[in-house]
This record gives structure tokens, C-alpha cells and sequence, in this order.
């Protein structure tokens, strides 16, 4: 498929031709000059593949480096994208014209919105997906992307260049050197390694050198980088065995069948590559005490479990579980690896024991009792870098234009990891052209929760997201992402297609107007109640009652509404998506209003920018206790929002930071020969109201 | 499923004023006794709040001081004579509608105030620095003056840490950390459900423990709120009542205790038709008397009304101060009272929340010096000349008792929640709980328990997703 490949170092990107000649790779009949890009990103997974393509489509020419192009999209662990939290993060990522939502459109084998039951703000779209499609796919849109080149390598050096001035850094990124001694040339680097960093994979008491099971880790990469300064922490994950499919009895299990309709993860989709009647089931099976005994028994030879390492509070593998919650029994979940694949991943038995006693294990469990296990689980250790080094635009403090973007920064999860990428590929391109950083806040959508945790609080265990951790969940929901974020993507970042934006743009003006139509009709509540006699309407008060209200009722939805008033509701059942949207803003309006309030208050702190080079440690102006200011050192929050989510920095301080603002503003304003007025104080105006 | 959707109306706008970016109020003067107060608001609702403890005067011109009468808007209960500055934004402080009110130093009447703020919808307490942060965002203060705010910023939040810290470490501090740790445990156990029911296998019922629990809540916090009253009475005066038959000597009554002529007093019956007020302080303790008109049959409509109000006010009483004739015990206005007044008061449950009962007869002057005194049936009771101040002592040493017991010791009682603070946001936490119950859908009832959690959270210290996610991850077997 890629003949390229084994040939020599350049996959060239085939439609990229009419906008830009490539002729750097081939056509240049000067002598061997190290070829030069405005973006270089190290890496082809799921941050990398995304960072790359954002940054291609912001107009920057991109080069993609990976060890092999044919693992570009590999799903490294779970066949599966999405879920609660992290479905969220996907639909934020389409919203930014990102690129795995579509691409599980097209690749997925059952498709399920979990959470149905609980309310649309905490809906999670899920899918089972195809491996091999979704590489595929992945490759075909990574190779067929405008300004966006493909090369085979391992990096093993930065090359560096005294700092611009004006910026923090000691020092700047201009390049990378390949394992091969040959550089690129780059005006911003992207470096998403995954576990490539010093990775260990480890199986029982084995252990050997490598950033995911048969490839090379990278050591030289992780030591230029801990030379540099950068603070390294150490992270462990696993994945567990795979099984045969003819070897399991499903006919005992209980099955699990897709929704029917699919629903799509893109806002581009109506619909899903894929019938639901053509779709995979995923089948249920559970642990029992003999599973416990053969973990238990067997804990001497597990080195992976036992080794200090960080792993999460929660509980990544069948270890953890058995020996925090002990004499129960646990689910696992056997989920298809694709659609001709024979292979089944059983989520939850991530395992890290010696490969014949996860055999032994497998064998006890119902269903899979003659299972034929046809690759061991392994943990994976790897380095991280603390993301308090980084800034919220995902440069590093200490490197100028040298960007991180996934589980480098301590996260885990393909949708963690793509939606870093969008940012990083984002931010790499408007760096260059000296645009300022593409910010999303926390109000503003998931990535912003991410990316806000990361940088002010670090990460000690990998990072995982949850809807948990969004403040304004009810604002920040799946169905909503593209009034919060395509605009911006669009105006700001212009990482946004113009398809796209008119489709985004479309969707808001007819829900604002679908929103006024429904407030404008206003009956009594009797006669709503004849109008609509399924809604369980309160008649005891006579007050005028608007369609909204109605309409909030958890058994009316637009078409029983529109059956009652059809003049003019009729229009707004069209689009099946609309008439949702519909219902869930009229569900949740008047929190949102509540809500509203808060997220202004947040963004105005948000708004005032405190200076990137601050010296907390140093600086006499502003009087901190020694403790604020280490905390401060170590978080180096961009502005007072931030500073004021640092565990420890009192009210005080922050008024004191306020002031030290103001005066570099004055200092500013007089330097400039501008009014001193306060251009800080302005309302964002980021938060879309839809 | 489990909820059934009954009105999101409860979610309406009117409730949902107390999110961060509301009207805030504080007392801005230093604390403690001073001759004159300084409350200021600051924030979209000053003018709404300025209206409402004003009402029903005009509003001030703008940047002039003017001389109001300040009173409660819920109970209509007179706070103080104050004057009263209304300053619109942006020429103001912070360069938002600002109010302030100049009030009498006292406690009893900055905490009235104070309380009253706190009761107009969009209020609340303002927190540390507020006020300075607001000027600062409007671009209203000068470097010199941050500096010099920056300082008292930090005593301020100093003095708040530790008054927080004293009020922590004693009754209420408990309590609030035990409220604050259910809460957190509930909505840990609800995000839990939300976040990895579907995955991950969750024990049967964590809902429904969840539930119990703010259930449970809901129930301990209403409790407690009313109890503490206690504390409210020794800040805007216990409510005594004096009710009877016409011409038992009700109003003279009164004037004897307030020792000024508050009331008319003839020999003719229902002279007073109204309820009448008046702040005194009886055996040191503060308090509003209520004379009210003698209950009987009214004979005019007036008088009806009169009576009307009569009984609407024992029904606010929190101690009736019930008088007879003692030489007219067997008159059928006598024997009504004491059917449908004194009876069932008297029998109260000792630690029921009916009003307290002291059952005075007047006009003991006019007894016979011999013979048996008339009792008034099996109640007990004291004897009193209005006319010659005889038995008077007696009265107010049982005021005494009764009123010490109505408001609280404050050395050995439960703790008095005597800042607004508290009661603001206990009674937010309380009102979040309500509608965790009428929530439409799971994520609705989360986000009631994360705004309970918050006020909660204002009072205790700490909250955080990261407390939230510990609990969970503690309390369940999730991940992958």
C-alpha cells in the first residue's frame, strides 16, 4: 500500500501539489540540503496524526516523522473510541475540524451512546472500532492532506538555536536530527512519543527496551530532553491479552447489541459507515475467585505491579483490582477487534503476569474456558514530562516552539492524546506567524479542562478525563461543541474548513431562532394540556405558559410539540439534529442561565494575563509568602483564573498579583505612549450562549 | 426512571440569583461596637436591595446622603434609622451599582441588616477582597491605593481564617465538617454513576444511597436552621406577645415594660385595635413586645380586624405574655382566652416549638386583702398591679428565664450562628438539596448537589473535583 516506503524516506502528500510544489523533497536539483519545514511533528499516533493535520490545515507546510508509516493511526490498546468524558472530547476535537471522529464514522463495528438514561449533558458516545480500518482510513486522510508530508524516522536529537527575544526560553527549537545523523529543519516541533520515551515494556519479571510491543523506544530523544532541564516523572500503563474468537463461547454470555440508529461522532455525519443489523455485539463476561487466587499466588513473579512507579488512583489492570477490591468480581468486556479480525480484546483484564499463567487465568473465566490466548498483556513504564512545564498553548517554557501533545504530557487515552494534538498542530503553525495562542478555557469546552488541569495542577497519575472534572458540565455538553468551538477555530485558529463553519454557523442561527419562536408561543397551561395531552402539565396555577416550558417536560419532544402547534414548529422537526438540540437547550435553560453568570465571572479573571517571564521567586514588586511563590514557580499560571485554581494561593495574593498586573500594564501603556487604561479588563467574549 | 421530571420551573431564573457574579453585601466599617456602621452592596441588585429595606420611601438621589427608616422586607420588622447613600455605577466604588447604609454600630443591628441583605433575592455575603477585586476590575483604584487595600485584604482574610477557625473548632465546625463530608460522599457517588456505571460494574444501589443520604441532609440542615433562631432572636429580639381579653390591662401592660406610653389606655374595652410594636429590652434581653387587641367577638369590622391580627401575631409568638382581670376570671371573654389561648399553650411538649406561656393576672390591686386569691384554673401564674407596679420583680425574673432559654445561651448553649454568612449559605446548601429531589435528569441532580456542595464548602474549607474523584476512586472499582 505505501511503496514508498521501503524505498527511501519521502511519502510525498499527493494532493498538496496544486497549492505547493514539492519541491523541497525531490525537485530540487540543488546540492543535499537538510530539507526545511514550518512544523515538524515527531510521532504518527493519535496526537501526532491530528497535530500534524491541524497544522497543515492552519496553512503551514507539515512534516509527519514516525518510525513506520504503516503504524500512522495504530490503535495501540483498546479497539474502541469514546465514552463518557471522552466522547465529549471527540466532539470538541470534530469541532475543530479534527480528524478521528470522522474517521470512526467510517471505521467503527458498534456504535452506543452510553448514558442515555442520565441527561444529554453527560451522553458518551462510544464505538467499537475496526483496527484495520481505522489505520486505513487514518492513513488515507493523513497522506491525502494538503501541505502535509510523511517521512520515516527516529528522532534522537533537537536542534537548537539562541532564543528570540521577547519570548521565555532559554533556548529555541529550529530542527530535529534523525537516528540516520540527517536533520530537518523546522520553525516549530511537535514531539508526541507516547511511550516511546525510555519505554519499558514488561511482561511478568521480563523486561525489555521498547515504546509498545516489537517497536524501538526512544532513549537519545529522552536524554537530550532531560539535559535541557525538563522535570521527568515516570508513568506505567498495560494492556491485556488478546483472545480468539472462535475459542470463546459467546452462546453463554451475555450480549450486548448496538443502538439502532448509529449516531454519528462528526457533526459532518448524518450517519455511520455502517447498517446497525450489519454491526458487531460485544458480549459480558466476570472474573471469580480462582482469577483472584491465580493473581495473588502469583504476585512474585509480576514486577510490574509490585515496581514503585505511578500508576492511577484508579484501577488500570486486573491486578490493582483484585488486590484494592478483593473477594469480588469484576467485568470484562469482550469487545470485537474488527470486522474480519478473529481476534476479541477482554476490556478490563489488563495483565501484566508471565504469558502462560494469563493463559491460566483466561481458561478460569465463563465463557472462555478453552480460550486460545494469541498475545500476552504487557505493561508499558515510560517517561513524562511535568506539564507544568508546558503552557496552556502546549509550548514548553523552557524551548521556545518546541511543543507537547499526549501521554508526554501524562495523559491517557486516544481522545486525550487527539485532542492535544489539534491544539499543538494549532498553536506550532499560528506561532510562526506570530499570531496569539489558539486558548481554549475551561468554560469553554473539555480540551480546556484538560489542558487547564495539565499545566496548573501536573499530572501524578496519567490523566484521564471525566465529566467529573468539568465545572460547567451542563454548558459543556456533546451535542453543543460546535457553537463553542468551530467559530473560533474558524476566526481565530483557521484550523476550520468553510464547510464547516457554514454548516456551524447554520445550526446556531436556526436554534436562536427555533429558541425565540418557541418563547414567543405562550397558551395557559389548560390549554396546553389539551394540546398536548401526554405531558403531565400542572393546571392547578393559570399562567401563561411558553412552548419552552412545554417543551422541557421529559415526555415532550419537537415532534409531539410541532404535532400541537404546527404552524410554525413544523420547521424545526426537519432536521432530526436540530429538533434534539432543540429540546436539550430547552431542558437545561434555566441552569444555564445560572451558569452563564459563573462562566462570565471565571472568564474575566481569565482575562487578565499575568507576564509570561514572571520571576515569582525573584520579583520584589509583589509581596507573596514564600510558600505562594513556590507554588506559583512551579505553575506558572498564565493568568489570575489560573493563579487562583493553584491549591494554596490565597485571596491575598491574588489581589496582589492584580496589582503587579496593573502596574505592567501602566509601565506598558507608558512605554507605548498609549492611555493607561486597562485593555485587560474586557469581556472575552469567547462563550458562545448556544 | 428513578426521577420522574416534576417541574423544572423549580430551576426558574428568580432562584438562581446567587451564582458568583450576583450583588454582593458586607459590612465594610471595622467590626464590633463603633458608633456608626458601614454596610455597602455592590453589584446589579444593589437597587433592588437599596428598594426593598427602604421601601416604602423613595429612592435617594444619587450620591446623597438621606435619612431612612431601615426595615426587614420578609417579616417588615424595623431595623434602624440609618442613613442611606445610593451611588449607580459607574461613578462608584467598583464601578457597579453600589448602596450603602450607615447604621447604628451595635451588633443586633448591623447583623439585622446584614441578615436582611442577605434575604434579597441576588445577595450574597461578599467574600474576602470582593469588594477591592470588583474596584480593581473597573479600573476604579489607583496603584497607591491597591497597596494600601492589599494589606487590609489580607487582615481581612486573616480575621476571616480565624474566625472561621473558632467557629470551627467548636459545635457548628463539626457539624459542618460532618454535612460537608456526607455531601462530598453523595456527589462523589453520584458522579461515579454518571462517569463509570455503564463500564464499570458499580455496587447495586449506589443511587439510592446516595439519595437517602441527601435525604438525610436535607433533614438535619432544616433542623438546625431553625434551631437556629436562637441566634436571630438575640440579634432582632425575641417576639413576646401580649394578648387577652379586652380591658385586662394588655396595653398598660406594655407601657409598664417599655416604660414609655406606647399604647392608649382607657377603662373602655377595645381600645386597641391594632397590633402594636415596640423594641424594648426586657431583663437585658432584646425584644419586640406586640400589644394586640383584646380577643372577643369583635363588634365592629375594625375591631374584627383587629382581632384578626390579633391571632395572626400569637401565631408568630415565640413568648405570649397572656393577661386576665383577676377580678373578672369568670367572665365568658375570661373562659374563651383560657380555652382557646392559655390551654393549649400550657400544654405544650417541653421541648416543643409552640411559643412559651406566662399567664399574668392583673389588677391584683383590686383584690380583697383577705381571702382566697381566684385561680384561673389549674395553669400557673403571676400576680401583677399594672397600676402599682406590684409583682413587677416577680414578672421579669420569669421574663428572664424564658427569655435566656428562647435565645440561647451563648456560653452554653449550641453555637449561635450569628453571622449572615452562615445562614446564607446553609440555607443555599438547603435549597440546592430541594432541587437535587425535583431534578429532571441525572446530570440536573449532580449539578444541585455541586452548588449544595459549594456553599457547603464556603463554610468548611476545601472542595475540589480532586476530593470528588478521590472518594470515588476509593469508594469503587473503576478503570480500565
Amino acid at each position: 500500500m505505501f511503496p514508498l516506503r521501503g524505498r527511501g524516506l519521502w511519502v510525498a502528500a499527493t494532493l498538496s501539489r496544486q497549492h505547493l510544489p514539492s519541491a523541497r523533497l525531490s525537485g530540487d536539483s540543488a546540492a543535499p540540503r537538510s530539507p526545511h519545514f514550518d512544523v515538524v511533528v515527531v510521532g504518527g499516533g493519535h496526537a501526532g496524526t491530528e497535530a500534524a493535520a491541524a497544522a497543515a490545515r492552519c496553512g503551514s507546510r507539515t512534516l509527519l516523522l514516525t518510525h513506520r508509516v504503516d503504524t500512522i493511526g495504530q490503535m495501540s490498546c483498546n479497539p474502541s473510541f469514546g465514552g463518557i468524558g471522552k466522547g465529549h472530547l471527540m466532539r470538541e476535537v470534530d469541532a475543530l475540524d479534527g480528524l478521528c471522529s470522522r474517521i470512526c464514522d467510517q471505521s467503527g463495528v458498534h456504535y452506543k451512546v452510553l448514558n442515555r438514561r442520565k441527561g444529554p449533558a453527560v451522553w458518551g458516545l462510544r464505538a467499537q472500532i475496526d483496527r484495520k480500518l481505522y489505520k486505513q482510513n487514518m492513513q488515507k486522510e493523513i497522506l491525502n492532506t494538503p501541505l502535509l508530508t510523511v517521512q520515516e524516522g527516529a528522532v534522537e536529537d533537537l536542534i537548537l538555536s539562541e532564543p528570540e527575544p521577547g519570548h521565555t526560553g532559554k533556548c529555541r527549537v529550529s530542527g530535529v536530527v534523525l537516528v540516520d545523523g540527517s536533520t530537518v529543519h523546522a520553525e516549530s516541533v511537535i514531539l508526541t512519543t507516547g511511550t516511546f520515551l525510555r519505554g519499558m515494556v514488561v511482561i511478568g519479571l521480563e523486561m525489555h527496551p521498547a515504546g509498545r510491543l516489537g517497536d524501538q523506544p526512544s532513549v537519545g530523544l529522552a536524554q537530550t530532553l532531560e539535559k535541557l532541564g525538563f522535570v521527568v516523572g515516570r508513568l506505567k500503563t498495560g494492556t491485556p491479552p488478546r483472545i480468539a474468537k472462535e475459542s470463546i463461547d459467546f452462546s453463554i454470555l451475555n450480549k450486548q447489541t448496538p443502538d439502532n440508529p448509529s449516531v454519528p461522532f462528526s457533526f459532518l455525519n448524518e450517519t455511520v459507515w455502517i447498517k446497525p443489523e450489519d454491526q458487531l455485539p460485544c458480549h459480558l463476561t466476570h472474573t471469580n475467585p480462582r482469577v483472584d487466587a491465580i493473581i495473588l499466588e502469583n504476585l512474585h513473579l509480576n514486577s510490574h505491579v509490585k515496581e514503585t512507579t505511578k500508576g492511577p488512583r484508579y484501577c488500570p489492570s486486573i491486578e490493582s483490582k483484585v488486590l484494592r477490591f478483593p473477594n469480588r468480581v469484576h467485568q470484562v468486556w469482550l469487545e470485537p477487534e474488527g470486522m474480519d479480525s478473529d481476534l476479541i480484546y477482554p476490556q478490563g483484564l489488563s495483565v501484566t503476569l508471565p504469558a502462560e499463567l494469563q493463559e491460566k487465568m483466561i481458561t478460569c473465566i465463563r465463557g472462555l474456558e478453552k480460550a486460545k490466548m494469541m498475545q500476552p498483556g504487557y505493561g508499558v513504564q515510560y517517561d513524562y514530562l511535568d506539564p507544568r512545564q508546558i503552557t496552556p498553548s502546549l509550548e514548553t517554557r523552557l524551548v521556545q516552539r518546541l511543543f507537547f501533545a499526549g501521554q508526554i504530557n501524562g495523559t491517557t487515552g486516544y481522545e486525550e492524546a487527539a485532542a492535544q494534538g489539534v491544539i499543538a498542530g494549532v498553536n506550532a503553525s499560528l506561532r510562526i506567524n506570530c499570531k496569539p495562542p489558539f486558548i481554549v478555557s475551561r468554560t469553554e469546552g473539555y480540551i480546556g479542562v484538560l489542558i487547564d488541569d495539565l499545566t496548573t495542577l501536573g499530572a501524578s497519575e496519567p490523566y484521564r478525563m471525566f465529566t467529573s472534572r468539568a465545572e460547567f458540565r451542563l454548558s459543556l455538553r456533546p451535542d453543543n461543541a460546535d457553537s463553542r468551538l468551530t467559530f473560533r477555530g474558524y476566526k481565530e485558529a483557521g484550523c476550520v474548513s468553510q464547510q464547516r463553519y457554514d454548516r456551524a454557523a447554520w445550526m446556531k442561527s436556526s436554534l436562536e431562532e427555533g429558541i425565540a419562536v418557541l418563547k414567543s408561543i405562550e397558551c395557559s397551561s389548560t390549554k396546553w394540556k389539551k394540546l398536548v395531552p401526554q405531558a403531565s402539565i400542572s393546571t392547578s396555577r393559570s399562567v401563561s405558559v411558553r412552548a419552552l416550558d412545554v417543551l422541557k417536560y421529559e415526555e415532550v419532544d419537537m415532534e409531539l410539540l410541532a404535532k400541537a402547534v404546527p404552524d410554525p414548529l413544523k420547521k424545526y422537526t426537519e432536521c432530526r439534529e436540530l429538533a434534539e438540540r432543540l429540546k436539550i437547550e430547552a431542558s437545561y435553560e434555566s441552569i444555564l442561565l445560572y451558569q452563564l453568570q459563573e462562566i462570565k465571572e471565571v472568564q474575566r479573571d481569565e482575562a487578565l494575563q499575568l507576564p509570561e517571564d514572571l520571576d515569582y521567586l525573584g520579583i520584589k514588586d509583589v509581596s507573596l509568602s514564600h510558600e505562594v511563590r513556590e507554588k506559583l514557580h512551579l505553575s506558572r499560571p498564565q493568568t489570575i483564573g489560573a493563579a487562583s485554581r493553584v491549591p494554596g494561593v490565597t485571596p491575598a495574593a491574588i489581589v496582589n498579583l492584580l496589582k503587579f498586573v496593573k502596574m505592567v500594564h501602566r509601565r506598558q501603556a507608558v512605554e507605548n505612549g498609549s492611555s493607561p487604561d486597562d485593555p485587560h479588563l474586557t469581556d472575552t467574549g469567547k462563550f458562545q450562549e448556544l | 426512571m428513578w426521577r420522574k421530571l416534576r417541574s423544572l420551573a423549580a430551576w426558574g431564573p428568580r432562584r438562581l440569583c446567587t451564582a458568583p457574579g450576583a450583588t454582593i453585601f458586607a459590612l465594610s466599617s471595622g467590626h464590633g461596637r463603633c458608633g456608626v456602621a458601614v454596610i455597602r452592596t455592590s453589584g446589579p441588585s444593589s437597587l433592588k436591595a437599596l428598594q426593598s429595606l427602604t421601601a416604602p420611601r423613595a429612592l435617594p438621589r444619587p450620591r446623597r446622603a438621606s435619612l431612612r427608616l431601615l426595615s426587614d422586607p420578609r417579616s417588615g420588622a424595623p431595623l434602624d434609622r440609618a442613613l442611606v447613600l445610593w451611588f449607580p455605577g459607574p461613578r462608584s466604588f467598583t464601578g457597579e451599582d453600589c448602596a450603602e447604609f450607615h447604621v447604628h454600630g451595635g451588633p443586633a443591628v448591623v447583623n439585622g441588616v446584614l441578615e436582611a441583605l442577605g434575604g434579597v433575592p441576588g445577595l450574597r455575603p461578599a467574600e474576602a477582597g470582593e469588594f477591592t477585586r470588583r474596584a480593581f476590575a473597573h479600573g476604579k483604584l489607583s496603584l497607591p491605593e491597591v497597596e494600601g487595600l492589599a494589606d487590609l485584604i489580607h487582615a481581612e482574610t486573616e480575621a476571616q481564617r480565624r474566625q472561621a477557625l473558632r467557629q470551627l473548632d467548636g459545635e457548628l465546625g463539626q457539624l459542618s465538617r460532618g454535612w460537608a463530608e456526607t455531601l462530598t460522599k453523595a456527589l462523589a457517588h453520584v458522579e461515579a454513576y454518571i462517569d463509570f456505571a455503564e463500564d464499570d460494574n458499580l455496587e447495586e444501589g449506589v443511587l439510592e444511597q446516595a439519595d437517602r443520604e441527601v435525604q438525610a441532609l436535607e433533614l438535619a440542615l432544616g433542623m438546625h436552621l431553625q434551631d437556629a433562631r436562637r441566634g436571630q432572636r438575640l440579634r432582632s429580639g425575641a417576639h413576646v406577645v401580649v394578648a387577652g381579653p379586652p380591658n385586662a390591662g394588655k396595653s398598660s401592660l406594655v407601657n409598664l415594660l417599655s416604660q414609655k406610653p406606647v399604647s392608649i389606655v382607657s377603662s373602655e374595652p377595645g381600645t386597641t385595635r391594632d397590633v402594636l410594636e415596640t423594641p424594648v429590652d426586657l431583663a437585658g434581653f432584646p425584644a419586640l413586645l406586640s400589644d394586640t387587641a383584646g380577643l372577643r367577638e369583635g363588634v365592629g369590622p375594625v375591631e374584627q380586624e383587629g382581632v384578626r391580627r390579633a391571632w395572626e401575631r400569637l401565631e408568630q409568638a415565640d413568648l405570649v405574655l397572656a393577661v386576665l382581670d383577676v377580678t373578672d376570671l369568670a367572665a365568658p371573654t375570661s373562659r374563651d382566652f383560657l380555652d382557646a389561648v392559655v390551654a393549649p399553650l400550657a400544654c405544650r411538649e417541653p421541648k416543643g416549638s409552640s411559643p412559651h406561656l406566662l399567664l399574668v393576672l392583673n389588677k391584683c390591686d383590686l383584690l380583697p386583702s383577705e381571702g382566697p386569691c381566684p385561680r384561673p384554673g389549674p395553669y400557673p401564674y403571676l400576680l401583677l398591679s399594672c397600676l402599682t407596679g406590684a409583682g413587677l420583680d416577680g414578672l421579669l425574673e420569669a421574663l428572664k428565664k424564658d427569655l435566656a432559654v428562647l435565645c440561647g445561651n451563648p456560653s452554653t448553649g449550641p453555637p449561635l450562628l450569628t453571622r449572615a454568612r452562615h445562614r446564607h449559605h446553609l440555607q443555599h446548601c438547603l435549597d440546592a438539596l430541594g432541587h437535587y429531589r425535583q431534578a429532571g435528569d441525572l446530570a440536573l441532580a449532580a449539578e444541585a448537589l455541586r452548588i449544595a456542595r459549594r456553599h457547603l464548602t464556603q463554610l468548611t474549607g476545601g472542595g475540589g473535583s480532586e476530593e470528588i474523584l478521590d472518594v470515588i476512586f476509593r469508594d469503587f472499582c473503576v478503570g480500565k
